[in-house]
């Protein structure tokens, strides 16, 4: 752990010891600082604390136990579980293209990716801005950076080229057909290799509608493969966002599954209802043999 | 990992920036190095020239390390927020309206960069500041 993760995002400072300029910013590091953080936050556990059990006495003593904010009523849980949301795409055309949405969730800004009438695949290796066949494109599991290989389980076109459970995520592809789920196990790796399908692991972030808490902490540009009821996108974060933030952004936005795609300002494509291309992120990619792609070309 | 500044000779005071962890080594010349950026537990070291290496520590490893080895001698390297380092000697252009910060060498490199509102505010507050206090000793 960095002694010097104890920053805010509207703070700065010299790394080193720059001029004196009278701010509060040239001054160095202040070691002192994180003893008088530590201080000030065991005084006021230990002062909630007390107040904590002073007023659990009284309640005891003399009043019911209250509950300050009124908890959601089961029928509303069932309801929001079982009702079908209202679909973010549109539903009328018939050709084949990507809508781009722009959702605001939780002070959290979504680009949202629906590819509409695509046939879903991986691919190893960028694919070519050339082919206008492909409609959305972006980065799918994670590759080691010491020896460029696939991390976890990757399946293309029924042939295993990584084996492993490193996370608990997948996704399946089989007869053009995507599942995203969490599981340990998932036969969807044994069937893809049997029917010619495609499969890879990634990070879990929403299963069956519940929040995947995942252990990696910092903020980056965040995306997320996601199945919305049968609805499926690319969600990605505008901004950099811790990973709790971005799958309760996905949660609340009714996403029944999701897995991580390759973050940050990874490469990523896709073409419009005008047939226009447009490149996502072109900063990484290109980088690694095995880099690979989700992708949706045109089903005609 | 570790990190080194040291004169490639007698004559010619070239530091470095040198991260080594694992398989991998990055050495970069101080003068060279733009800013990093934080990508989760990576950091992305960007040169110069444009060109970036992603390395396997956090951004607040990077900068112990150039925190240790400098020390009280060296000034030109910020902490932005959570996540970014900047060469100060770059600053080009702050933009507050757009949360947008130009670091440039005015001869060909020029990359742009978002910070938060407030940040960019002290930033600038800290560069007119260096400038007041190098006119007073002219």
């Amino acid at each position: 752990m960095s002694r010097n993760d104890d920053i805010k995002d509207n703070e700065f400072r010299v790394i080193g010891k720059g001029p004196d300029t009278g701010t509060d910013s040239g001054k160095g590091r202040k070691p002192w600082r994180g003893w008088i953080v530590v201080a000030a936050v065991v005084m006021l556990l230990a002062g909630a604390g007390a107040l904590y059990l002073y007023q659990r006495q009284s309640t005891i003593a003399t009043e019911p136990e209250v509950v300050f904010e009124p908890l959601p009523e089961k029928d509303d849980e069932v309801k929001g579980i079982t009702e079908t949301p209202v679909p973010l795409g549109n539903q009328k055309d018939s050709t084949s293209y990507t809508e781009h949405l722009e959702i605001d969730i939780n002070d959290i800004t979504l680009d949202i990716y629906i590819p509409h009438h695509g046939i879903p695949s991986l691919s190893v290796g960028a694919p070519d801005i050339n082919d206008g066949s492909v409609i959305l494109a972006t980065q799918a599991a994670d590759i080691r950076a010491d020896n460029g290989k696939i991390v976890g389980a990757f399946v293309l076109k029924g042939k295993p080229l990584s084996w492993g459970l490193s996370k608990k995520g997948f996704c399946g592809i089989i007869d053009g057909e995507i599942t995203v789920g969490v599981a340990d196990n998932s036969p969807l790796f044994e069937k893809a290799t049997e029917t010619g399908g495609y499969f890879f692991r990634q990070f879990p972030l929403v299963d069956n509608g519940q929040l995947v808490e995942n252990e990696y902490k910092g903020k980056s540009i965040r995306k997320a493969l996601c199945d919305r009821r049968g609805e499926i996108f690319v969600a990605m974060s505008r901004t950099p966002e811790s990973f709790h933030d971005f799958a309760q952004a996905l949660v609340d936005l009714g996403v029944s599954n999701a897995i991580y795609l390759v973050g940050s300002q990874s490469y990523g494509i896709y073409r419009d209802s005008a047939d226009s291309l447009t490149v996502i992120y072109d900063k990484y990619g290109h980088r690694y043999k095995y880099e690979n792609y989700i992708l949706w070309r045109k089903d005609s | 990992m570790f990190l080194c500044i040291f004169a490639s000779d007698n004559r010619i005071a070239v530091k470095f920036i040198v991260i080594s962890k694992g398989t991998e080594l990055v050495r970069v010349p101080l003068d060279r190095l733009m800013y990093i950026t934080s990508d989760g537990n990576y950091s992305n070291v960007v040169s110069l020239d444009g060109r970036s290496r992603l390395v396997s520590l956090q951004l607040g490893q990077i900068e112990d390390l150039i925190a240790d080895q400098v020390g009280d001698s060296f000034g030109s390297f910020l902490r932005l927020g959570r996540g970014l380092i900047i060469n100060l000697d770059y600053v080009h252009i702050i933009d507050v309206a757009k949360q947008r910060i130009v670091l440039s060498d005015c001869a060909g490199s020029w990359h742009e960069l978002t910070a938060s509102r407030e940040v960019l505010i002290k930033l600038k507050s800290y560069l007119e500041s260096l400038t007041k206090m190098t006119d007073e000793q002219k």
